[in-house]
C-alpha cells in the first residue's frame, strides 16, 4: 500500500529515509541498550521524527523490543524506520491536531492495511478521541477480518459509540471468529448489534483489561 | 566728644567690606565635628514601623471611599472561594489495568511492554492465588501498546486474552491494548 501524501509530508518522509547515516545530537539513554554499531541510526531516526514533530517515544519503544527480543541491528533499523513512516502518514491522513495515542494507533491501522482515506473518514466522522477505533480496526485485521469489512463497521459505529462499546464490539467479533463463525459475518454482526445497543443507557464500567 | 553718627556707620560699613582671611581647615573640622556628634534617637526601621503601628492615627474615609474598600474586600473574597471550588488541571486520564497469565510450571514471569521499556526488570509478576497465576497491575495513560509475557528469562508468550499484535519484524509474539481518550 502506497498511501497518498500531501506536500508537506513528502519533505519529512525523505528526512526520515535518509536519516539512517545522520549523526544523532542529542541520543535518548535508553538507547545505549542497542548495539553500538546501529544506535547512531536509530538515534537519528528518533531526531527527524522529532524534528517533524512526530511522537518519538513509540521509534524508542519499538527498538527496544528488538532489542530485548535479540533482534538483528538491520532488523531493528528497518522496524523503527518503518514505523515512523507509517506515523508520517497517519499524521497526514488524521491532520496535524492528532495526539500521539492516535498517531500510533493510526500507523497500526495503516500498517493493517486500512487505506488512509479511512482514517481521513473517522476524522470527519468522530468527535472524540480516534485512539480506540483505530485500534480496533487493527485488531480486528489481525484476528482476520478483511480490511474492508473492518473499516465498514468500524466508521459505522465510530460517530456515536463510546470506546467502550467499541472494545465490547471488539470482544463480541473475537468470540465469534474464536466460535466458528466467518470474520466478516461476525464483523457485521456485531456492528448490528452494538449499533442498536449504542447510546441505550450509561453502562457500567468495565473492568480494565486489555 | 562723640564722633557723628554717619562718620560711625560709614567706618563700620568700610570695616566689613574688608576681606577676612578663614583658615582653609575650617571646613574640615567643622564636619568632623558634626560627625562625632551623637546621633538622635532613632532606631531601624522595623523599630520605626513597629512604633508607628502602635500609634493611634485617625483616619478619615468619605462614604464613596469606604463603599470602594468594602467592593474590593468582597472581590477578593470572591476570588479565593471560587479558586477553591475550581476543579484540579485535568491530566491524561491513566487507567490501571490487570494482566493475568495462567502459567503452572512457571517459576518467574515478567510482564514487557511499551509502557516499561521492554525491560524484564522492571514489571515481575506475582504468583497470586493458585500456583499457577501470575499477576501484575500497571497503570496506562491513553495509547495503543505491545506487552508480552517473559517466562523463566527465556520464553516469549502474548497475552491469550487480548488481541495479537501483528508483527512481522521480530516473530515473537506479542499482544496489544489500548487505552481509550488521549484525544
Amino acid at each position: 500500500m502506497t498511501p497518498a501524501l500531501s506536500r508537506g509530508a513528502l519533505p519529512l518522509l525523505a528526512a526520515i529515509l535518509v536519516a539512517g547515516p545522520m549523526a544523532a545530537q542529542q541520543t535518548d539513554p535508553r538507547l545505549e541498550r542497542l548495539e553500538a554499531a546501529i544506535r547512531p541510526a536509530v538515534a537519528a531516526l528518533v531526531d527527524s521524527a522529532r524534528a517533524a514533530m512526530l511522537p518519538t517515544e513509540p521509534l524508542v519503544q519499538r527498538a527496544l523490543e528488538g532489542a530485548t527480543k535479540h533482534a538483528s541491528g538491520d532488523v531493528i533499523v528497518a522496524a523503527v524506520r518503518r514505523l515512523a513512516v507509517d506515523l508520517a502518514h497517519a499524521r497526514d491522513a488524521l491532520g496535524s491536531t492528532a495526539s500521539p495515542a492516535e498517531l500510533t494507533a493510526g500507523a497500526a491501522a495503516l500498517r493493517a492495511g486500512a487505506s488512509p482515506t479511512i482514517l481521513a473518514q473517522l476524522r470527519q466522522t468522530r468527535r472524540q478521541p480516534l485512539t480506540m477505533p483505530l485500534a480496533v480496526l487493527a485488531d480486528l485485521v489481525a484476528s482476520g477480518v478483511p480490511v474492508d469489512s473492518a473499516a465498514a463497521a468500524v466508521l459505522a459505529l465510530a460517530a456515536r459509540a463510546r470506546d467502550a462499546d467499541l472494545v465490547e464490539f471488539r470482544r463480541a467479533v473475537e468470540r465469534d471468529i474464536a466460535l466458528g463463525a466467518p470474520p466478516a459475518a461476525a464483523t457485521a454482526a456485531a456492528a448490528t448489534l452494538s449499533s442498536v445497543q449504542v447510546n441505550a443507557g450509561a453502562r457500567q464500567q468495565r473492568p480494565g483489561r486489555p | 566728644m562723640f564722633e557723628h553718627p554717619d562718620d560711625s556707620v560709614d567706618r563700620a560699613a568700610r570695616q566689613l567690606q574688608q576681606p577676612v582671611d578663614i583658615d582653609p581647615a575650617l571646613d574640615g573640622r567643622v564636619m568632623r565635628e558634626i560627625t562625632a556628634l551623637p546621633a538622635p534617637g532613632r532606631g531601624t526601621w522595623l523599630g520605626e514601623v513597629w512604633r508607628w503601628l502602635r500609634r493611634p492615627h485617625q483616619v478619615t474615609l468619605t462614604p464613596l471611599g469606604a463603599l470602594a474598600t468594602a467592593a474590593a474586600l468582597g472581590v477578593v473574597v470572591l476570588l479565593s472561594w471560587m479558586s477553591s471550588k475550581s476543579p484540579a488541571p485535568r491530566q491524561a486520564a491513566s487507567r490501571t489495568f490487570q494482566f493475568v497469565l495462567v502459567a503452572p510450571r512457571a517459576t518467574r514471569v515478567s510482564l514487557v511492554g511499551d509502557f516499561n521499556d521492554w525491560d524484564p526488570t522492571r514489571t515481575p509478576m506475582d504468583r497470586t492465588g493458585s500456583e499457577a497465576l501470575w499477576t501484575a497491575v500497571v497503570p496506562l495513560a491513553p495509547g495503543r501498546y505491545h506487552y508480552a509475557f517473559f517466562v523463566d528469562g527465556s520464553r516469549w508468550l502474548a497475552d491469550p486474552s487480548a488481541p495479537v499484535a501483528r508483527d512481522e519484524d521480530y516473530g515473537a509474539p506479542s499482544s496489544v491494548v489500548t487505552v481509550g481518550g488521549g484525544s
